[in-house]
Formats: C-alpha cells, sequence, structure tokens
C-alpha cells in the first residue's frame, strides 16, 4: 500500500531542501470525482496531495511542457523537476530519455506502485452510476470499490470499472524512480492483449467496418496529439501548423510543407492521420490511455496503438518504454527479424 | 516560373514500336510548367542532343527531363549535355520508358498511357530538384599500414615506391609477422626468412616509410583524405639506434618467461630480441617480464650494456599523425589448441599446431632445425598430422575453410621426412584443396616422393598412453578405424584473425563479417575496400589466405590507396542528407541507422558528415518529423511523383 | 461490356537491386501487365510509410515496395530496417481491414528478371479481383 503520509513527506522534504524546481502530483478534483494535477511549489502545499484510484493522468506529459519553458528562458533552472507516476507514466519517462528528449538529470521520478489494483475509467464509472454523481472513491474488501455519492455509498466490483488497460497491465509499478512507494507486485494477467484480439479475431471486412465506424467520428481535434507526450514533435508531420509562414520564410520551405492531407475529416484522411501516428508510436507508445481519455468522441485509440506494441514485441522482442539504454524500435534490428510477409 | 522541357526518344522502334510517342510528347505540352516538348528517333545521338541544347538556350529551359532508356545507360549523357548548355547537372532527370515500359508491354494504349505518368512523374521530381555541385576535400598525402607482416610491408613498400609517405604501425617489436617465423614456404620450399628480410630491411632504409615498431593505433577520427590518428609508442627502455645486438643483456637477466616467437616452445629474457634479423635492429625490455623499473628492481641489464643502449627513463608516447588512406594488414592468429576439447584441450606438449611445428623445422628454432619431441626431445618416428582443426566445423568450431592448412601440412610432412628419413607421416584429411600454381604437384610430390600416407577421414580423439599419444582416426576410403599410437601430434589450427582485430575494427569503425575477419565492401567486386571509405584490408586479416594472395591484396590495397592519394582533392557525390535544425529534436534514431555512421549529434541536433554520407535515405525514412532528408529526392518530392503517378 | 478493373499500383523500387532487376526483366523482353508504375529510391531502406499510406490516400489500389535481399544491400543495411518498418505496416493495415494483397514488399535482386516479372503478374492478378481501393482513397 502506498503510505499518503510518507508520500507527502517525502515531497516536502524535497521542496524544503529545494532539491526540485517543483513536483507535478495530483490532488482533489475540483469538478467531480476525479483528481487534478497540481504543481506543488511551496511547502504549504503539500497537504493537497492525493493518490487514489481517479489518479489517471500522465503526469510525464508535463515534462515536455517544462522543457519547451526552459528553451525560452535566458536563464534556465537546471534543478530538475520532480514527477510523481503510476508504471505506465514512467515508461512514457523512460522512452523521453531513450529519445534524449530529457537527461536524468531534468528529472526526480517519485514512483508510485498500483499494486494489484489500478485507476478508474470515468467512462465506465458514469455509465454504472447513471445519474448519481460521485464523490469519493476507496478500495473496498473484495477487490470492489466503494464510491461515496451524495445519496450514500455503492459497492462495485473493480473489474467493471478499472480501466482497461489495468485490466491488461503487467507491471503496476514504476520501471524507473529515484524513489518509490509501495510494493513491486505484479498483477496476474493472463492475457494481456485480451481487447486487441477481440478485434484481431474479426474477419477482414468485420474489421474495417469497426474501424470505419470508430474513426468516422473523428473530428480532428488532434486532442489525442495534444495529450500524448510522445507527440512531442515541433509540427506534426500530417499537420503542418506549428511554424508559422513569415516574410522570411523561403519559397523553398513554403513549397516543402507537404500537404500529406486534407483539413476535412473525411474518412480517409482521419484513417491516414491515425495510421500515420500509429506507426510513428510504434515502439513509443507505452499504453498510458490517455489518447482515448481525451477524445471527445470516444474512438478506442489505445486498441490501435496497442496492436504495434504487441507487434514490437512478437516479431522484434522488443519491450516498449523498459530500458532507457536501449535503441529505438525502428533504430535497431536483429537479422532474425522476420522476413515471411516477403516475397 | 519554372520552364521545363521535355524530349522523348523513339530509340529506333524500341520505344517507338509500343509506346505513342507523338501522343506523350502532346501530354506533356499541356502539363503545367512544361514550356517545351519534342521527340526524336535517337536522343542519346549528337543531332538529339543539340535538339536539346537549341531547345535549353531557344526556350530559356531551366530543367529537362528525357524520357528514353533506362539512366544506366545515359544519365551521364544527357546531365553532361544539360551542363554544356549552362544547367547544372541535377537539373537533368531521366524517365525510364523503355526497360520498364516499352520493352514490357504490348498493349499500345497502355504502355502509352504508362509511359506518360512515368515521364510526368520525373518532371514532378526535377523542379524541385536542387542545384548541386559535388563535393570536394583536400586531401592528407600520407598513409598508413596497420600490421608489419608480409602484407603489411607490401603495402608499405608499394606506397612508398609510388612516392608517398607512410606510416608503417606494428604492434611487436619487430616487423615480419608470421611469416617470418615460417621455416620453409610451399610450393618452392624457399627459406622463408631469406626471401622476407630483404623486404624488412628495404622497409627499414626507405626513408619514406616512417616504421613504428611496439606501437599501437590508439584512437583513428576524421574521415577519408583527412584522417587523424593517435598512435601509442610504447617504450622499449633500448635506444635502437645505440644498440648493437651483443646480447650481453640477456646473458644477466634473471627472468624467463614463454617466448612468442617460438609460440612457447622455449623462453626468452624480459630484455630480449625476437628473432637476429629483428627490424628495426634492437633489443626490447618487456615491461611486463621485468620485475620492475619504479623502483629499479633488478637493473643488471643497464649494467652491461656497454654502448649505454639501455634507457629506463623511456616514456610511453602518444603521437598524432594525418594521413589520407588507411591499410588494415593486421593478419591471422591460429585458433588456440586449448579450444580442442577432443584433441586434448592443448595439455599434451607433443601436441602442436602448425606455427610451432614450423619453429621446430626452423634451423634458427629451438631445435635448430631438428625435429624433436617438446616432452624428451627424442626424434619422433610417427607423426600424425591434423588437417582441419577448428575448421569446416560449424557445430564446435568454425564453419568456414582455413585455405592454406592442406597445402602447410603437405609441406611439413615432407620436411618432417626429409628430417627423419625413416619416420613415418600420416595425414587426416577431409579435402585436399591445393589450387594455386605449383600447389597440386607439390601435394603429389609428399605422397609420391615422400611417402607421406594421406588418410581421408576425422580424428574423433587424442590422448595421452604410456609416453605416446593415442590417436583414434577413421579412413573412409577403407571404410576402417585407424589408431595410431603416435610420437608427435600437428595439428592444423583454424586461422582466425589476430587477437585484437575487434577492438581495433571498433577503433576504425570498419565492419567484421560473420566470423570476424574484416568485412570487404563487396565480396566478389571490391576485395580490398572496406566499407568505410578510405580504409583498405589487406592480408590475412579479411580472410585467410597464403603469401602469394596476401602480396597481390597488399598491392591491390595500395593501388586504391594511391587512387585517393594522387588527387589533389577528393570528389564525393553531394545527394546527401541534410538536417533541417528547426525541426531535430537530437532523438538519435537517424544517427543509429546510417550505415556509414555520417550522422552524429552536436549540441543537441544531428550534423552530417557530407564526405561520409552516401545517400541512402534510411535516416530520412526513420526520422518521425522529416527533420533530415535527402537532397533530390526528398519526401515532398516522393509525394508529387506519386501524385503524378497515379494520374492525379 | 463493362471494362475490366484494371488497378492501379504504385511501386518504389530500390535503385540498386530491384529497379535494375526491373530493367533486366526489360532488357529480357519479359512480358508483364502495365499496371505498374515505378517510382525509383536510392534504398529500400528509405521508403517511409508515409509514402505507402500516402499512394494509398491518392487512390493507388495497390502498393509494392522491393529492395536487395538481406545481406545484399547496396548501403549495407537499409533493407534491414525496412524490413522492420513495412513489417510493422503491413500488420497495421491489415488490423484495419486493408486487404493484404494491397500492400506488399518482395526482395528482388539485380539478377531477378524472371521473378520481378513474376511478382508483378502475382500482383496484378491478386488485386483484379478486389476491385478498386476505396478505403484510404481520398475521394474528390
Amino acid at each position: 500500500m502506498v503510505n499518503i503520509d510518507n508520500l507527502k513527506e517525502e515531497v516536502k522534504k524535497l521542496i524544503v531542501d529545494g532539491k526540485v524546481k517543483y513536483i507535478i502530483g495530483y490532488e482533489k478534483g475540483r469538478n467531480g470525482l476525479m483528481s487534478n494535477p497540481i504543481f506543488i511549489r511551496k511547502p504549504e502545499d503539500v497537504e493537497k496531495l492525493v493518490w487514489d484510484h481517479s489518479c489517471v493522468y500522465n503526469l510525464a506529459k508535463f515534462l515536455v511542457d517544462e522543457k519547451r519553458r526552459k528553451a525560452r528562458e535566458k536563464q534556465p533552472d537546471t534543478k530538475p523537476v520532480g514527477v510523481i507516476v503510476k508504471g505506465c507514466d514512467s515508461r512514457a519517462i523512460v522512452v523521453l530519455l531513450q529519445e534524449k528528449f530529457i537527461t536524468r538529470n531534468d528529472v526526480y521520478i517519485i514512483g508510485l506502485s498500483c499494486e494489484k489494483t489500478g485507476v478508474v475509467d470515468e467512462r465506465k464509472l458514469t455509465k454504472k452510476l447513471k445519474q448519481k454523481i460521485p464523490e469519493k472513491i476507496e478500495a473496498g474488501e473484495k477487490d470492489t470499490f466503494i464510491i461515496t455519492a451524495a445519496d450514500g455509498k455503492i459497492e462495485i466490483p473493480a473489474e467493471e470499472i478499472l480501466a482497461t488497460r489495468c485490466l491488461e497491465c503487467k507491471a503496476n509499478f514504476p520501471v524507473i524512480y529515484d524513489v518509490l512507494f509501495g510494493e513491486k507486485t505484479n498483477r496476474n494477467v493472463e492475457n494481456p492483449y485480451k481487447t486487441l484480439e477481440n478485434i484481431e479475431s474479426l474477419p477482414q471486412e468485420g474489421k474495417w467496418k469497426f474501424w470505419e465506424e470508430q474513426l468516422s467520428r473523428c473530428i480532428r481535434c488532434y486532442a489525442c496529439r495534444s495529450a500524448c507526450p510522445m507527440c512531442y514533435c515541433d509540427e506534426c508531420v500530417v499537420d503542418t501548423i506549428n511554424f508559422a509562414v513569415t516574410a522570411d520564410t523561403t519559397a523553398e520551405e513554403k513549397a516543402a510543407k507537404i500537404k500529406w492531407l486534407e483539413k476535412s475529416p473525411l474518412s480517409s484522411e482521419n484513417f491516414v492521420y491515425h495510421l500515420v501516428r500509429a506507426i510513428h508510436l510504434a515502439g513509443r507508445c507505452v499504453d498510458c490511455g490517455e489518447c482515448e481519455r481525451v477524445c471527445p468522441v470516444h474512438i478506442p485509440l489505445r486498441l490501435l496503438n496497442k496492436k504495434l506494441e504487441k507487434e514490437a514485441k512478437e516479431l522484434f522482442g522488443y519491450e516498449v518504454g523498459m530500458d532507457p539504454s536501449l535503441p529505438s524500435l525502428i533504430s535497431c534490428f536483429k537479422d532474425e527479424d522476420p522476413q515471411d510477409f516477403i516475397r | 516560373m519554372k520552364r521545363t522541357g521535355v524530349f522523348i526518344c523513339h530509340c529506333g522502334i524500341n520505344i517507338a514500336g509500343t509506346v505513342d510517342i507523338k501522343k506523350v510528347a502532346a501530354e506533356l505540352s499541356c502539363h503545367p510548367g512544361v514550356v517545351h516538348s519534342e521527340e526524336y528517333v535517337y536522343m542519346c545521338s549528337d543531332p538529339g542532343q543539340n535538339l536539346i541544347v537549341q531547345a535549353i538556350k531557344e526556350k530559356k529551359l531551366d530543367h529537362i527531363v528525357v524520357a528514353c532508356c533506362s539512366p544506366t545507360l545515359h544519365e551521364t549523357t544527357f546531365r553532361n549535355t544539360a551542363k554544356s548548355s549552362g544547367l547544372n547537372s541535377f537539373r537533368c532527370e531521366i524517365a525510364n520508358i523503355r526497360e520498364q515500359c516499352s520493352w514490357v508491354h504490348k498493349d499500345m494504349n497502355k504502355a502509352t498511357e504508362k509511359a506518360i505518368k512515368i515521364t510526368k512523374s520525373a518532371v514532378e521530381k526535377v523542379r524541385r530538384n536542387e542545384s548541386l555541385e559535388p563535393l570536394s576535400v583536400p586531401v592528407t598525402r600520407k598513409a598508413l599500414v596497420i600490421g608489419g607482416g608480409i602484407a603489411g610491408i607490401q603495402s608499405a613498400l608499394d606506397l612508398a615506391n609510388s612516392g608517398f609517405e607512410v606510416i608503417l604501425v606494428e604492434r611487436s617489436p619487430s616487423i615480419g609477422g608470421h611469416m617470418i617465423q615460417l621455416s620453409e614456404t610451399f610450393p618452392t620450399l624457399d627459406c622463408s626468412q631469406c626471401i622476407l628480410t630483404p623486404k624488412m630491411v628495404e622497409v627499414s632504409k626507405y626513408p619514406k616509410i616512417k616504421l613504428m615498431t611496439y606501437s599501437e593505433v590508439q584512437e583513428v577520427s576524421g574521415y577519408v583524405g583527412n584522417f587523424k590518428v593517435k598512435i601509442l609508442k610504447k617504450p622499449t627502455y633500448v635506444k635502437a639506434d645505440k644498440c648493437n645486438l651483443c646480447d650481453e643483456c640477456t646473458k644477466v637477466c634473471p627472468i624467463l618467461v614463454p617466448n612468442e616467437f617460438d609460440l612457447g616452445l622455449t623462453g626468452r629474457r624480459a630484455i630480449y630480441i625476437p628473432f637476429p634479423q629483428a627490424i628495426p635492429a634492437s633489443y626490447t625490455l618487456d615491461i611486463k617480464a621485468c620485475p620492475g623499473l619504479l623502483p629499479i628492481a633488478c637493473g643488471k641489464c643497464f649494467d652491461v650494456c656497454k654502448p649505454r643502449a639501455i634507457d629506463y627513463d623511456m616514456k610511453p608516447q602518444v603521437i598524432e599523425e594525418e594521413v589520407g588512406a588507411i591499410i588494415v594488414a593486421t593478419g591471422y592468429d591460429l585458433y588456440d589448441k586449448e579450444n580442442m576439447a577432443e584433441y586434448g584441450y592443448g595439455k599434451y606438449a607433443d601436441v602442436l599446431d602448425g606455427l610451432q611445428f614450423e619453429r621446430l623445422c626452423s634451423a634458427s628454432g629451438p631445435t635448430k632445425g631438428k625435429i624433436l619431441r617438446p616432452s624428451d626431445h627424442k626424434e619422433p618416428k610417427e607423426v600424425v598430422f591434423i588437417q582441419c582443426s577448428g575448421s569446416r566445423d560449424p557445430e564446435q568450431h568454425y564453419p568456414y575453410c582455413s585455405k592454406i592448412c592442406c597445402m602447410y601440412t603437405a609441406k611439413h610432412a615432407m620436411l618432417y621426412k626429409h628430417h627423419v628419413h625413416d619416420g613415418q607421416a600420416y595425414i587426416f584429411y577431409i579435402d585436399i584443396r591445393s589450387g594455386g600454381k605449383g600447389y597440386e604437384e607439390f601435394v603429389q610430390r609428399a605422397v609420391e616422393e615422400d611417402g607421406v600416407l594421406y588418410l581421408r577421414g576425422k580424428v574423433s580423439k587424442i590422448f595421452e598412453e604410456k609416453g605416446k599419444i593415442k590417436v583414434w582416426g577413421v579412413d573412409t576410403l577403407t571404410g576402417k578405424d585407424i589408431e595410431i599410437d603416435a610420437d608427435m601430434v600437428v595439428l592444423a589450427m583454424a586461422t582466425r584473425p589476430s587477437k585484437g582485430s575487434e577492438e581495433l575494427a571498433k577503433k576504425l569503425k570498419i565492419a567484421l563479417d560473420k566470423d570476424g575477419f574484416l568485412a570487404e565492401a563487396h565480396p566478389k567486386l571490391r576485395p580490398v575496400e572496406s566499407i568505410t571509405s578510405g580504409m583498405f584490408l589487406a592480408g590475412a586479416a579479411q580472410a585467410p589466405k597464403d603469401i602469394p594472395e596476401a602480396v597481390a591484396q597488399a598491392s591491390g590495397a595500395a593501388a586504391k590507396a594511391v587512387s585517393i592519394l594522387s588527387q589533389e582533392r577528393l570528389y564525393h557525390a553531394p545527394t546527401v542528407a541534410k538536417v533541417n535544425l528547426n525541426l531535430c529534436t537530437g532523438c538519435g534514431m537517424c544517427v543509429q541507422v546510417c550505415p556509414y555512421e555520417a550522422l552524429s549529434l552536436k549540441d543537441g541536433k544531428v550534423e552530417v558528415n557530407d564526405v561520409l554520407c552516401e545517400g541512402c535515405g534510411t535516416c530520412s525514412a526513420t526520422c518521425l518529423r522529416a527533420a533530415i532528408q535527402v537532397k533530390n529526392l526528398t519526401p515532398h518530392q516522393v509525394h508529387e511523383m506519386i501524385k503524378a503517378c497515379l494520374g492525379g | 461490356m463493362p471494362e475490366e478493373f484494371e488497378p492501379k499500383i504504385v511501386a518504389f523500387l530500390c535503385k540498386w537491386c530491384s529497379s535494375a532487376g526491373s530493367d533486366l526483366a526489360g532488357v529480357s523482353r519479359m512480358e508483364y501487365p502495365p499496371n505498374v508504375i515505378p517510382i525509383q529510391v536510392m534504398c529500400s531502406g528509405s521508403v517511409s510509410p508515409l509514402y505507402i499510406f500516402s499512394a494509398l490516400n491518392k487512390g493507388a489500389d495497390g502498393v509494392l515496395v522491393s529492395g536487395c535481399h538481406p545481406g545484399d544491400c547496396h548501403y549495407i543495411k537499409g533493407n534491414m530496417y525496412a524490413r522492420r518498418r513495412l513489417a510493422l505496416v503491413k500488420k497495421l493495415l491489415e488490423y484495419i481491414g486493408l486487404e493484404p494483397e494491397r500492400f506488399q514488399v518482395s526482395w528482388v535482386s539485380a539478377a531477378e528478371g524472371t521473378k520481378y516479372t513474376q511478382i508483378i503478374k502475382d500482383l496484378v492478378k491478386e488485386l483484379k479481383p478486389l476491385g478498386p481501393q476505396t478505403k484510404l482513397r481520398r475521394n474528390p
């Protein structure tokens, strides 16, 4: 069990000793059950820290923003940023380290183990509670959650409201950390790719029908891209909008902005956008679930990225986000890489 | 406003027979940006080329596309035509409408449609080409040869004879390699030292050759034409110019260690000369064997040295040199007997490897040329030679053939018989490989004149019993098991790249092949070049080979090196990678995939070494952000070409 | 009489092996259907997944990428990275329900004019019954 008081003590010590610039953690939600991120700079704010099953956000995303902020400062503070991470979030940090986006000294990792449980999927919870508004969530006795609402408590089996990725997660504890709270226990997962296989087992036209239906709702809001810690590119390949066209932009640069896709959310364009994103995340997506969480039209995006995570493991023996010293998936190869698909 | 001209060749009826040339010309003339569209029967001919020159002038064309045969045939021709008309050569692209269109299709309508698409695709590409000039870098007109065996010596002499300065680096105290250890060489039974020492002396006397023995290459940086090398010169503690080879020092040295030159069959002192004809002619103090110099533990050699050649204050030096080309001739070592479980793990004193037997045969060897057993110094009457020891054995050892063993085993058996007239030599073999000039006749001599008994079969086990070496083998031609009570066994151990090759290859960034030998750029057509531009391979370090092949390869490598050194400047294709620093995040994926190590990270962004980059584009496809692209085949160009191909 | 559907195929051929193999097919006067428009790239390793998706998006009914056999790459190992990358692209396209025949990879050496011819013939034959590729094609 993660002892919240020990956690607060550690965080306070780091702030008081001046070891970190600030610490990113979770605080009680201001709008319902789900906790919010908090940036703690003063010792008084440490009290606001929470750790419960509503701590869904991948706080590693803020490390990307931190780097951007530092790049704009003339004399940046080089102290590390403290960040509270779950197992999945820590793997995101591993990938950022692999790609030298941040260095190990830029971050002080406070790891929290989910132990045998995980975080809730807000949508599943809302569906379960129907009209009731939840205020608090606690673990129950027999693998259940006890939700406190205005009119009393409800006990729900954990399986029904845990995020699907938590049900399939093999490593519920951070793989990289400076300090760890909680036990390094492994959840007994029979099949980490169960929901994937539901789609893989569909016939070819069935697969198409599923994805066409899902991606037809896409409005190309790019929330998935904004929420993903791995989508830190200054300019997205499919949607070149970030670099302003000014008087200084040469004709060559203007011409070189390739319009791979139309901006309108036609099915074909939506597909290509998501396909390119998935392929660019191959070997980098750690299944933190943020893309799916933020999608306003509820597209099951993790099912797209997770497919390539599975292939990385099965075809190439590559485990995403485990070892920062490893080369990226696509920048290495093995002589035995399969080629049965090649004529 | 870009003005493109399209020129379509009939190629007689080769293209015109299946493609409606006039239609292609008409379609292309309507394509945006095309201001001139013309067809001619043979575009590559002089009148054809003149049409192009005229059109460029009259229509003020700034790009041209020639739709004709494969670019492998006439790309250079037409690029030169463009150049002669004042256009940059990259303003010309070829559309292959013959090999990949007219010659493989029969339906004229469809072939014409396809030819139009191919040509439009080429137009879209050429309009976005950058004007590029070949890159040129200055050349340091000096070479480095690593390894002072026969191959290194030959390369150094060839380079010096061509007028270039050469640095020859050898890690042992003398040049000569393994060849100087040999007694006689096949197929002539020439005295090895007699034919090698003149070359060695030549090396020492040649002013253009800077000989650095007892030295090792520590670091290599730079690129072809401009390498920077750091060489560690280890202290010999003996001033070579003062040493008069009087040998008084060895008489008083109390230390005895195994003598590498005799492969452990004899000992040597801590202060020693590897062999009498050593070049440089000087003794060396082996600091690892010496009881110590800080403080001086012994000092006896210094006391007796009359010419005052011994200098305990010598220090290691790191010498930096700049060279334009490097030849790697680091040679071979024999696979250790200790690896042969079936042959006694090298424990038995009377089981020798090929080089050890060579030393026994040698007149200057441990037994002054007499063949004697190391265990009891008796003359062996029954000697078994086992070929393919560790070679041709994919399950336990190495899968390849070591090439020289059949020949030197025949030689060893013959030399043995010449020394011990009443001795019996047996050779266990799988095949006899004697392909060189005079080699087959040499092997026959062993059988017919010297009575060597060849047994076709492998030896499964050897072990010591009552002072003899029992050999259990088989003769597959008669189908019988063979058991021999041998007095001595000689193993033709597999040839391996010399110890330290792997570390050196890493320092030089040259590749090794699957068996650990230095990898050549192409197994058939580029046997003396490594994959790294400017680094060449010679001798047994690249693959097992005999002396004539090593010499030939060494001369070949020297010739290749001369092709670099003889130029004022080196030219390199300019279609190299370019980094957009705004987009690069320094993730380093491209750096990892570059086959030529042409990319590096500097201050968090990627930098391209234009001279090393070959323009393959692997970096471009790996980059998630399109931050690195190859000039004149950018994703933008491919995007437009895709559109043109699909009729869009 | 309705016209038979003719698939439009874009082929990315590496200059040193596959394009040379295709040239050899021409020199040997072999015959294959004209559905494939070749784009010559330096190395199969330089084929970005974007090219494949874009070709399908612009209306290609099939895409072929062809390079040197492993171990023979002119640029030493570009094709090894291609192998990994394209395996992922193939799995991804299959997973979203695109017919697997529509994206193919082959190793064709400069000596394999016959093999190239056969690959094109097989490719066209497999794509004809599938009809036009509408799933990723941008409708005008």
